[in-house]
């Protein structure tokens, strides 16, 4: 694709993001609409017009698959490829063209049978031969395949989320009961927190711990490494053979004086090797230790990242609070999502050390083309206000002590979309008030790069 | 702390200044490596400054104290940045602190310019490695956008492959990351994902790009 290396990168990344529209019009104004030559610009074209059909009114949508299956099958003609041709085939289907999508999915088939495509991955041949059969409505044959997939590359879990999505669409398509499909979904992604001051003998609590976190059999769990619960759960997780991902308000050095250290030496054994055996730790807070305003921001981020991992992987996310009996969960920012909660009610042990940490403050800072930038002390808030900008350029980040940086954040926004540093992103999944965010870029700052992301307020948002 | 070089700092300086496994081990001789904990002072402002230093793990900051008193952040150097003096020897503009467990490889300036005087790849290595720094800071200043970093580590990947995709030997994943200024646990994720998907296959002699496109769609 000539000169449209950089093009191509953001119109995907907008696609991406929600911001069908947008990428098809500097798509059509790059003149690429028009490329009837080039593989990628065409397999690019039938995506996007893939995307546009499902946000058009039914009216339109018959005839924008169609087109999408135009794309694709140009696409495929100038290159023995199985992707572009099962998406031809999926558009036909989706377009109401039964025939040609049979005839489409069969030469899919033939393709692969015969050795001259072999997928991109393994995964993906086999996942593409599975697609295929479920097209040609051989269910059987189909979940044989998708199962032969996934023992493929059983961790390969982004594309097998990609599939369950492709495989959920043409089921409705079809009418077709694939109900099959939930014993290959991932596992749960998990969000866990507890109170402190639980005697680290304690073995009633970590029993409790233990059999929740069996119930909702998570295979990702994400969340701090304070004295107590958090300490527990996470021995359970990583007993249990899950993917532990830290991520902490302050650096580890800081956050063992302040949240595990004055609890007794023991936790800090336990603490160094929980973070010994983390698949990830992530620091997420200040430089300058830890703050109650730095654990709510790690919070925000450890759930916005298991509701972002849940997306992409098109599974539950789930959290677990553990709590004594009766505590109001008011103000839990999960609680506005609406999505999976379980609570373990379990009773502290009185009189165990504790420091209180200093309050910090975590605000929101928002900013909408050309007014001046506003600070909200909640998030909800700045939704509010942010839920005014429409086709206008907005921008949202949030921080701890370090500079104002949103008016920056607006030079890499796009009309009708929210760019964010990637802790507002994060803060914005937690509570539920986006589907999805995309990652767009780093932006280079003085205090250190920040990773940029473009998403799209759901209408409830705010 | 001072430790002797390993043979993943020798790929490091290897990457970073862009000269031959030669080259290196003439850097490496008159290196030292040292390792300091989360917020350890290395300097004050105004500190003589006698070597250049090279971060290879963790940050280093350069904090000001301005005139109402507050503590302002200069700037911040990251994994592959170097910091200190260079061809003469200086004094700190700042204090500088690190951030989280660093580990820094430093060198005597003196030394540094006579290698530079003696061996041509050096001296070229640390043209490069200024031009570089000067491009970021460059990019700070201007706010630029530019990839992740798990985008940096995929692209340098790509450019190491040749046309069939194949990279051998397998790169020293330590010294690639410093090379598009991230970190190796970043980069080790990176490549382990690619890894675990399909994309890219270890094999006895390095690796190999199995979806070109795949890889390319992940470089944002």
């Amino acid at each position: 694709m000539p000169e449209t290396g950089g093009e191509y990168a953001r119109i995907l990344s907008l696609a991406r993001s929600g911001a069908t529209s947008r990428a098809w019009d500097i798509f059509v104004a790059a003149g690429l609409d028009r490329v009837d030559s080039d593989f990628d610009a065409l397999t690019l074209k039938g995506r996007l017009l893939k995307d546009r059909a499902r946000q058009s009114v039914a009216d339109e949508r018959t005839a924008m698959f169609d087109l999408a299956r135009n794309a694709y099958e140009q696409a495929a003609a100038l290159r023995q490829d199985s992707y572009p041709l099962i998406n031809a085939s999926a558009m036909a289907l989706f377009a109401g063209d039964r025939v040609r999508s049979e005839l489409l999915a069969n030469r899919v088939l033939q393709l692969i049978d015969s050795g001259a495509d072999r997928g991109e991955t393994p995964y993906w041949c086999e996942a593409t031969r599975a697609e295929a059969l479920l097209l040609l409505g051989r269910q059987a044959d189909a979940a044989k395949s998708f199962q032969e997939a996934v023992e493929l590359a059983p961790t390969a879990w982004e594309d097998r989320a990609v599939t369950l999505r492709q495989f959920a669409l043409i089921a409705t398509q079809t009418k077709a009961n694939v109900a099959w499909l939930d014993r290959l979904r991932p596992p749960a992604v998990l969000h866990f927190n507890g109170i402190l001051g639980i005697a680290s003998d304690n073995h009633t609590a970590a029993k409790a711990i233990q059999d929740a976190i069996e119930a909702i059999a998570p295979g990702f769990a994400f969340g701090a490494l304070a004295a107590g619960a958090d300490i527990i759960a996470a021995e359970a997780l990583v007993g249990s053979g899950v993917e532990l991902n830290v991520v902490l308000p302050s650096d580890p050095s800081d956050f063992r004086l302040s949240s595990v250290a004055p609890s007794g030496a023991d936790w800090e054994q336990r603490f160094a090797a929980l973070l010994d055996n983390a698949n990830s730790v992530t620091i997420c807070g200040s430089s300058e230790g830890t703050s109650a305003a730095g654990v709510m921001l790690a919070e925000y981020h450890a759930m916005g990242m298991v509701a972002e991992l849940a997306g992409q992987l098109e599974t539950r996310a789930v959290a677990l609070r553990i709590e004594p009996a009766g505590r109001p969960v008011l103000g839990d920012p999960w609680l506005k999502s609406g999505r999976e909660l379980h609570r373990v009610e379990i009773e502290g042990n009185a009189g165990l050390p504790s420091a209180p940490l200093p309050k910090g403050e975590l605000v929101f800072d928002v900013a909408i083309d050309g007014a001046p930038p506003e600070t909200y002390l909640d998030l909800d808030e700045a939704l509010e206000v942010l839920a005014t900008a429409r086709d206008q350029i907005a921008a949202l980040d949030c921080r701890l002590d370090d500079p104002q940086k949103v008016r920056t954040l607006l030079t890499h926004g796009e009309a009708g979309m929210l760019v964010a540093s990637r802790s507002a992103a994060l803060a914005l999944l937690a509570f539920g008030a986006v589907r999805r965010v995309e990652p767009v870029g780093e932006m280079a700052a003085p205090a250190g790069p920040v990773e940029i992301c473009l998403t799209k307020l759901t209408k409830n948002g705010g | 702390m001072t430790a002797h070089m390993t043979r993943d700092d020798i790929a490091v300086i290897q990457g970073c200044f862009g000269c031959t496994e030669a080259g290196a081990r003439i850097l490496a001789d008159e290196m030292s490596s040292r390792s300091v904990t989360h917020r350890a002072i290395l300097a004050i402002g105004g500190d003589r400054s006698a070597h250049l230093l090279l971060v290879v793990e963790g940050a280093v900051v350069a904090e000001l104290f301005g005139v109402d008193g507050q503590q302002a952040q200069l700037a911040r150097h990251g994994p592959g940045e170097i910091f200190g003096a260079y061809p003469d020897e200086s004094v700190f503009r700042a204090n500088m602190a690190a951030v989280g467990q660093t580990r820094l490889l430093t060198i005597a300036t003196s030394r540094l310019r006579a290698l530079a005087g003696e061996h041509a790849e050096i001296a070229n290595g640390i043209a490069n490695l200024l031009a570089r720094q000067l491009d970021l800071v460059l990019d700070r200043m201007a706010a630029r956008i530019g990839l992740s970093a798990t985008g940096r580590f995929y692209r340098a990947l790509l450019q190491l492959a040749d046309g069939d995709g194949h990279i051998e030997p397998a790169p020293v994943v330590a010294a690639l990351a410093l090379s598009v200024h991230t970190t190796r646990e970043t980069a080790s994720r990176a490549l382990a994902t690619l890894v675990r998907r399909g994309i890219v296959l270890r094999q006895e002699t390095g690796l190999r790009i199995v979806s070109r496109r795949m890889l390319e769609e992940l470089i944002v």
